[in-house]
């Protein structure tokens, strides 16, 4: 996949041997770049640039703490309030509320729409996002009409929150290969003795776990954070895990 | 002179705030937060723009006419490098707070209220900038500010307190990472000559090309004329270790 590593600064030229051409796939721009026509490509945040030649694609890899919404990106919501035709949701602390339209869950009709009351959490996906507009979500894939692991989110249990670069690494396909994060495989397997628990990872850096047992809870909520905070690796994240396994009782 | 201190910078000091850093240079100690793009206040909302909300706080005591003054300076220098089209209706607030300065106790500085404090500056629009970058809002370039006193036919690059108040004039001299003139303020007597040496100076100081092998050779003899620390390369080394340590899991 990514080849080397390049550290950019905000404007600063990239040199074009770095753009990867591809003869049949347009040039895809991810987080981080801009396009100023007709040929620039400048960065706009300090990161390191990344580019994969196969799908002919390139992006700055940072890590931040406030959530800008972009399309497609599974979020943790939480319910502000209902109005006639959506539910004002938080994706984060003093942005404008996005918008969740009542009718956007499964099988949902007028009659039979989720009763969702303040304070709930939501996982969802975010259906718009446009500079000029609050965000918008879904809890339904709008083709196929599923939920797709989408929708209020019930039982018992607790969020936290995490950065926005921990959260895209354990959204990562294979989080422990590529992410680097192992932790919730561990809770789960023989160096957290196999704790049962559940996971709702939002891209927002809010981390939902839920679980039966409320040591449960906080065992993988403080595992997730401490991992973050101190960028463990795996070997730091194995230990983590059997210290706080052993310490809460 | 106390002022020809290493730069240092600390980043996310703060674990709440989006972005976070602790700069100090030449005496001055500065500590701000980041946080943006977030919901405006109706009043200071833009249809078309992210309102850029800089708050000074100094060293003692609540903020007067001067940090006013301060507040409008950056606010319109660092407006001109975030791209602030990319989020309309929003608010990027940044707070700056003084924790340290080396201020001169023989006089009470709080008298001369019409007066910049120019040794100030520098440090203060140094940290905003390593802040913004450390919260991830995205800017159009860096930049890199330099003051400069010029007393007696001699020129002092980052003066200290007592420098800008014997010194006949005082430049504070910002360029972006494109060696674009970004911010230029005066006070004092000075000619236009003056000025241009000044600038040339400020210029050399703050767009002080990478040192990457050849060109460094040949630049030497010029750049040991130009004292004060490589700014530029400050800002990358510190960025690149930035990036490295949250990028540890690659």
């Amino acid at each position: 996949m990514a080849t080397k590593h390049h550290v950019v600064l905000p404007g600063e030229p990239i040199d074009p041997s770095l753009i990867p051409t591809h003869p049949k796939h347009p040039l895809r721009l991810g987080p981080g770049l801009r396009h100023i026509p007709p040929e620039d490509i400048v960065p706009t945040v300090a990161g390191q640039l990344i580019t994969n030649p196969a799908k002919n694609s390139m992006w700055i890899e940072y890590n931040s703490n406030r959530y800008i919404p972009s399309q497609n990106d599974l979020v943790l919501a939480q319910i502000l309030r209902s109005t006639s035709d959506f539910y004002l949701c938080s994706l984060s602390p003093h942005t404008a509320p996005a918008t969740l339209p009542h009718l956007a869950f499964e099988a949902a009709t007028k009659k039979t729409r989720p009763q969702l009351s303040p304070g709930q959490l939501v996982y969802a996906r975010v259906s718009l996002a446009n500079k000029h507009m609050d965000p918008e979500l879904e809890c339904v894939h709008p083709s196929t009409g599923k939920a797709d692991g989408l929708g209020p989110i019930t039982g018992p249990g607790c969020a936290f929150d995490v950065s926005l670069g921990f959260a895209r690494r354990l959204l990562m396909a294979r989080s422990r290969e590529e992410g680097g994060v192992g932790v919730l495989e561990m809770l789960g397997g023989e160096e957290g003795g196999g704790l049962a628990f559940e996971t709702a990872v939002g891209r927002n850096g809010r981390v939902w776990v839920g679980s039966e047992s409320a040591r449960t809870v906080v065992i993988v909520g403080r595992a997730l954070q401490e991992t973050d905070r101190l960028g463990l690796g795996l070997e730091g994240q194995r230990k983590l895990v059997k210290r706080l396994v052993r310490e809460i009782k | 002179m106390t002022a020809s201190s290493a730069p240092e910078v600390a980043f996310g000091v703060l674990p709440r705030a989006d972005g976070s850093a602790r700069y100090s240079h030449a005496g001055y100690t500065v500590l701000a937060s980041v946080n943006g793009p977030i919901e405006a206040q109706r009043r200071d909302e833009h249809a078309y723009e992210a309102h850029v909300d800089v708050i000074v706080r100094p060293a003692a005591g609540v903020g007067g006419t001067r940090e006013r003054h301060l507040e409008a300076i950056l606010q319109s220098s660092l407006s001109q490098l975030i791209l602030i089209k990319n989020f309309p209706r929003c608010l990027i607030q940044i707070v700056l707070q003084v924790e340290n300065s080396p201020e001169n106790d023989y006089v009470n500085t709080k008298l001369v209220q019409a007066s910049l404090n120019f040794a100030l500056m520098p440090a203060l629009i140094q940290t905003a900038i390593l802040t913004l970058l450390s919260a991830g809002v995205p800017m159009r370039a860096t930049a890199t500010v330099t003051a400069i006193a010029i007393s007696h036919d001699k020129t002092i690059i980052d003066p200290s307190p007592r420098d800008v108040e014997t010194a006949r004039s005082v430049h504070v001299l910002a360029f972006t990472s494109q060696d674009d003139l970004l911010l230029a303020e005066s006070e004092g007597d000075f000619t236009v000559k003056e000025w241009d040496d000044v600038y040339e100076t400020a210029k050399k100081i703050c767009c002080r090309p990478a040192p990457d092998g050849a060109a460094m050779q040949l630049d030497d003899d010029e750049s040991s004329a130009a004292v004060g620390p490589d700014l530029r390369q400050f800002l990358r080394s510190m960025m690149e270790s930035k990036v490295a340590a949250d990028l540890h899991w690659k």
